[in-house]
């Protein structure tokens, strides 16, 4: 018998007002404004909230692992706080250990990512596609930038060419950026950063079938 | 270490020096900068998912994500602006994948403003109206329930009524606060 749903608001209210993470499950979808409406109650509750001394520390210390440019700006650095660049300055130049050599990659080509005893996928319907925007989609144990452009789609795969770390599309620029170092890439795969010399992200096969299902070649 | 004779924690004229190349002399000084940064971004996440556990695996994430993004020659207006940016992505992410929807299903707002300066009392503001936008016993349930910490037992003796009927009133004040555009 399904839970009811004052009940189970009730518990998600509980669980907030205790400090304690929302665990949402199959079903609370019906009720999502009312618990995006409560959590932002909770929140107000006691008042602004900074980070604890512990987060702030551990944050910290992400930081000054991340690679960047060693070089900033001031205006940049100053005013908005990019200045954790000089972590790696003064740490050694973190990033350079971590950056690519300046090989002559081939980035307009790449090799497409064709998986023994591969088998085509359903991915979702087209229309489920918007246009001109990316889709992280899981083909077995392939993942993909799925790409409309009308009735055509492409597919890049989600892994970065340079460190093993899953992309994310930004929608904004239009890029696929790495989160583990500054390292873009266009919709066809193609390296953006002009700081970073990188070979193309694989493609992987995808196609459209005539009954408008969008499938991809993976494992 | 440092190439600009000036002092590097004049924030006052940026725009005087805008493009001109330094190198920061301290690591943790520069970690501090940015971090304050990310202070912002916490708050403004934690508004959002009202637990501290969520605030801090998003805020890593925004990190994660948008720090490296952040280059030589970027605009300094736009710095914090990615910064928020890549957090309305992040809690995009995070109630779409919560709820099973997609962000189009949604619709939570996310096309929210750019916080200018350090927490304040703008939410506490912004809850205000919320709940001045709502009938009395919706926002009776609510302050009590979520401003003074009453448990359900305690709301319904307070409201003399039931605990069943107070967990329903709940939802439905809920539903209902959900509905106040504390901006109107």
């Amino acid at each position: 018998m399904p839970e009811q749903p004052e009940n189970r608001i009730e518990k998600i209210v509980d669980d907030l007002l205790h400090g304690r993470r929302l665990r949402l499950k199959a079903g609370d979808a019906e009720e999502k404004e009312a618990i995006i409406a409560a959590a932002r109650l909770a929140a107000a509750r006691s008042g602004p909230h900074r980070m604890s001394p512990a987060f702030r520390r551990r944050l910290a210390g992400i930081l000054d692992a991340i690679p960047r440019e060693p070089r900033l700006t001031r205006r940049a650095a100053l005013v908005a706080g990019l200045g954790v660049a000089a972590g790696a300055l003064a740490g050694g130049v973190v990033g350079k250990a971590l950056a690519p050599a300046a090989a002559p990659y081939p980035i307009s080509a790449s090799s497409p990512v064709l998986p023994r005893n591969g088998r085509w996928t359903d991915v979702g319907a087209l229309a489920d596609f918007g246009e001109g925007q990316a889709r992280l989609v899981k083909a077995g144990a392939v993942g993909a930038f799925v790409f409309r452009r009308g009735q055509t789609v492409t597919a890049v795969s989600s892994m970065c060419s340079h460190l093993p770390c899953e992309l994310w599309w930004e929608s904004g620029s239009s890029l696929l950026e790495c989160p583990c170092h500054p390292a873009s890439f266009t919709a066809d795969g193609k390296p953006s950063s002009p700081s970073y010399t990188l070979p193309a992200l694989n493609e992987v096969k995808v196609r459209v079938t005539a009954a408008g299902r969008v499938e991809v070649l993976g494992t | 270490m440092t190439s600009d004779p000036q002092s590097p924690s004049d924030p006052d004229s940026p725009s005087e020096h805008a493009g001109e190349v330094v190198e920061l002399s301290s690591a943790s000084r520069a970690t501090d900068i940015a971090l304050d940064e990310l202070e912002l971004v916490y708050a403004f996440i934690y508004a959002r998912v009202g637990n501290r556990a969520d605030a801090e695996d998003l805020t890593q994430q925004v990190a994660m994500k948008a720090i490296p993004r952040l280059r030589q020659g970027a605009p300094a207006s736009a710095i914090r602006g990615y910064l928020f940016a890549t957090a309305r992505s992040v809690l995009g992410a995070f109630w779409s994948t919560r709820l099973g929807l997609s962000q189009v299903e949604l619709h939570e707002d996310l096309a929210m403003s750019i916080p200018q300066g350090p927490p304040s009392d703008e939410q506490a503001e912004r809850t205000r109206r919320i709940l001045a936008g709502l009938s009395d016993n919706y926002r009776r349930v609510l302050e009590l329930r979520f401003l003074h910490g009453y448990s359900l037992k305690e709301v319904a003796a307070e409201m003399r009524s039931t605990v069943g009927a107070v967990k329903v009133m709940q939802l439905r004040a809920l539903r209902a606060a959900a509905k106040v555009d504390p901006d109107a």
